[in-house]
């Protein structure tokens, strides 16, 4: 056990990816197990050609990607057996259900077919998508969508969830129900990484907080860390985060 | 200005929409240039004028004398415009039907319903007559200028053809309604419109195959056994082609026969039509059925799985399953051509080979193309613990294993007739799929399943090398099935387009 939680979920080293410009510049991170985390930063700022690279969507110029002290780049198919990947833009099947994508995904990841009907069930039930779970996904509105991307990243059980703008386009009942989903795996032990530009969203939920600017992490930690790290006791987040990501366009 | 709601205000809705469309089809989405706008219409009114004269240019003198004989070529050519026309004609009341956009606008709005939908079949007639225009006006022109302006009574039934081809229409979708229900209507009247495109060619074709042996429609028009069997030259079946050579009572009749089959449904149809539109939104596309899907993914593989999803997700897609499977209609004429020529098949064989072959790496392209590039959740498989390379393959072999499938009947057909000849046969048919799925590997790029037609323009070189390739191997099929070993240059030709094609694929 102790052997494990010295292992982080996810860590990343010297990460670099340009296309004109560069995108990612040297960026380090470490997830510890167990945790939520928000990965925050302007537009542009790096968030999400990180976490392609991180799943494995994208091949970084250099760096190193460890999940769960598995290199990623050198056994990708071994990385991805634990983690989940949700984008920002729900990319399912609109000629399957919600069932049968669930099938789908979970015999990509080999699951048992038992095991994974049962686990379908219980998630199309948590996220209110069992009254459609039978109709083609054709007609579902963006958040039924996020929602049904959502229950196939959860089906396989990963270790990892890594989410990019998971919320966006979401009505409040919607983001409600993913949210309190993920806060469930969190508390099952999964770990976490999400970007958002919610900031309330990772101020309420994540337990630590990663802010990006211009593909570097700028500043790291819970929010009083941050708050102390900006100088800017009592105040929201939002002001933290402007504070550092102002300081940071300063200094360069 | 016409007040909201009024004919003339609809009207003008209605030609603010279709100019968009035009514009869109003219200049691809791009900005609208005047200049290259201008020069792409004289060169297509230029190409078309060509071939309008290699066609029609000898019979320029023909007079209401020439009898049945002329009587049947233009009756011919008529038809053929006319089932060109109509199956455009239903793609147009479908939309009509189907297409959301701003139906739903008016229904919640105090504009007549009724009023609307008779503007809009309006409008499909004179899109029909416009699309009659460039399909008949060059020819016009051409018999004109050499034999005189009598001939523009050709242009006149040409339009009331097109007039016809929107009130038929019409009446096909609103008997479609009744008999299958608005969630079948959609798919019947699109299969309807590819089959009635290609209908009258290929039934030409079986009959002249089944009668003379040759693959030629002119032929068969001028041969003495079709005239054998055709009316005298009083008869009432020739009123249009009367008409087209300047017969002026019979010009009338025919339009006014057009007029009343394109009113007589427009009047008694357009109060239900809106009542269609509405029961057409309320389809639900999948319905509440058990999940076959899921039971079928349950007991796979993960090779299994993906090419099931690829064919379910095919299959489940009637518009997708009728735009690459409806290619092989054209297929049927050689099947036909193998039954005739059943008892000496060596000359069907060498026939059949390259066709067979070149409709397997046509349709192995298209079906390539949608497993590849259409890949509807890219990062989802992309994120799975499935190696690029594996998933990759099992979309190849979903792909070969349907083409094999569907040029199963032909195969075993060719089989009982010969051993070597079904291997060459099928060995053809392997490497031309082959050739054109890798080809479409090669230039992969994420899109849309529903811009499917839309693959050609968005990569000319797949396109063209996919048609160099299976030229290439058909003609290798036909020397081989001739038992030549020239067969061997084709072949090699095929090999360096696709060597070619690799060496300047995308990275
Ligand atoms: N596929 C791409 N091609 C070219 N530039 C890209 C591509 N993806 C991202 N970028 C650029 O990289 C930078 C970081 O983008 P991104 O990671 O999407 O930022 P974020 O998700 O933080 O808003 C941006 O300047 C963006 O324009
Ligand atoms: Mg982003």
């Amino acid at each position: 056990m102790n052997m494990a939680q010295s292992v982080p979920a996810l860590r990343v080293t010297g990460l670099r990816k340009s296309f004109r410009r560069p995108a990612v510049d040297g960026l380090d991170l470490r997830v510890e197990q167990g945790k939520f985390y928000a990965l925050l930063g302007p537009n542009g700022a790096g968030k999400t050609t990180t976490l392609r690279m991180v799943a494995g969507l994208m091949q970084p110029d250099a760096g190193a990607v460890s999940i769960f002290g598995i290199d990623a780049l050198a056994d990708p198919v071994a990385a991805k057996r634990i983690t989940a990947w949700v984008s920002d833009e729900p990319m399912i099947y609109d000629k399957l259900s919600p069932t049968e994508y669930l099938a789908f995904v979970a015999g990509l990841w080999g699951m048992d077919p038992a095991v994974a009907d049962r686990k379908s069930a219980a998630l199309l039930e948590l996220l209110e998508l069992k009254p459609h779970a039978h109709e083609r996904c054709e007609d579902f509105s963006k958040g039924m969508r996020q929602k049904v991307a959502l229950a196939g990243a959860l089906v396989h059980e990963p270790k990892l969830i890594i989410l990019d703008e998971p919320l966006t386009g979401l009505d409040a009942r919607a983001a409600r129900l993913v949210k309190d989903a993920l806060l469930a795996r969190v508390r099952q032990g999964c770990t976490v990484i999400m970007t958002t530009h919610i900031l309330e969203v990772a101020e309420r939920m994540a337990e630590r907080i990663g802010v990006i600017s211009r593909g570097r992490l700028i500043a790291e930690g819970t929010l009083d860390e941050l708050r102390k790290q900006s100088g800017s006791i009592n105040t929201s987040l939002e002001d933290v985060f402007l504070a550092l990501v102002a300081e940071q366009e300063t200094a360069q | 200005m016409s007040a909201p709601g009024s004919w003339l205000w609809l009207a003008r809705h209605e030609g603010r929409l279709a100019l968009r469309d035009l514009r869109h089809l003219m200049t691809g989405g791009g900005r609208w240039r005047v200049r290259n706008v201008a020069i792409t219409f004289v060169l297509l009114a230029i190409g078309l004028h060509l071939i309008a004269f290699g066609v029609v240019a000898r019979h320029a003198d023909m007079t209401l004398a020439v009898g049945t004989r002329g009587f049947t070529s233009i009756t011919g050519s008529l038809l053929l415009t006319f089932f060109l026309l109509l199956s455009q004609a239903l793609e147009h009341v479908t939309r009509l039907f189907y297409g959301r956009g701003d139906l739903d606008l008016f229904r919640s709005s105090p504009a007549p319903l009724r009023r609307l939908f008779v503007i809009r079949v309006l409008a499909i007639a004179v899109s029909s007559v416009m699309m009659s225009f460039v399909v008949a006006l060059p020819a016009v022109n051409v018999v004109a200028a050499l034999g005189g302006l009598r001939w523009f009574s050709a242009l006149a039934v040409a339009i009331a053809a097109a007039v016809a081809t929107a009130g038929i229409a019409l009446s096909l979708a609103a008997l479609l309604f009744d008999t299958l229900g608005p969630r079948r209507t959609r798919f019947a009247a699109q299969v309807a419109s590819a089959i009635v495109g290609s209908a009258f060619i290929i039934g030409v074709q079986a009959v002249a195959i089944l009668s003379i042996g040759t693959l030629s429609p002119r032929d068969f028009f001028d041969s003495d056994l079709v005239l054998n069997h055709m009316p005298g030259p009083e008869s009432p079946l020739w009123i249009p082609a009367r008409a087209v050579l300047g017969s002026a009572p019979d010009l009338a009749l025919t339009i006014l026969g057009a007029a009343v089959i394109l009113v007589v449904p427009m009047v008694l149809l357009s109060g239900r039509l809106g009542g269609y539109a509405i029961a057409t939104a309320s389809v639900s596309h999948g319905g509440s059925r058990p999940a076959w899907g899921a039971r079928l993914f349950r007991t796979a593989s993960p090779r299994q799985l993906l090419q099931r999803k690829e064919w379910m997700l095919l299959l489940r897609d009637p518009w997708l399953a009728s735009q690459t499977l409806m290619q092989l209609l054209y297929l049927i004429p050689a099947g036909l051509l193998l039954w005739r020529f059943y008892g000496d098949a060596r000359g069907a064989l060498v026939v059949l080979a390259p066709v067979l072959t070149m409709a397997a790496g046509q349709l192995a392209g298209g079906l390539a193309w949608l497993a590849v590039s259409g890949e509807d959740a890219p990062d989802l498989i992309a994120t799975s613990p499935i190696s690029p390379l594996y998933n990759l393959s099992a979309k190849v072999e979903a792909v070969l294993i349907a083409v094999f499938a569907i040029f199963a009947p032909f195969l075993i057909g060719i089989v009982t007739h010969s051993w070597t000849a079904a291997l060459v046969i099928a060995g053809a048919i392997l490497l031309a799929a082959g050739s054109s799925t890798l080809i479409q590997i090669w230039f992969r790029s994420q899109a849309r399943r529903r811009y499917f037609r839309r693959r050609q323009t968005s990569s000319r070189i797949a396109t063209f090398a996919e048609a160099f390739s299976s030229v290439a191997w058909a003609s290798a099929a036909a020397l081989a099935a001739n038992e030549s070993w020239y067969a061997i240059a084709p072949a090699i030709v095929a090999m360096l387009v696709l060597a070619g094609t690799w060496s300047i694929r995308p990275r």
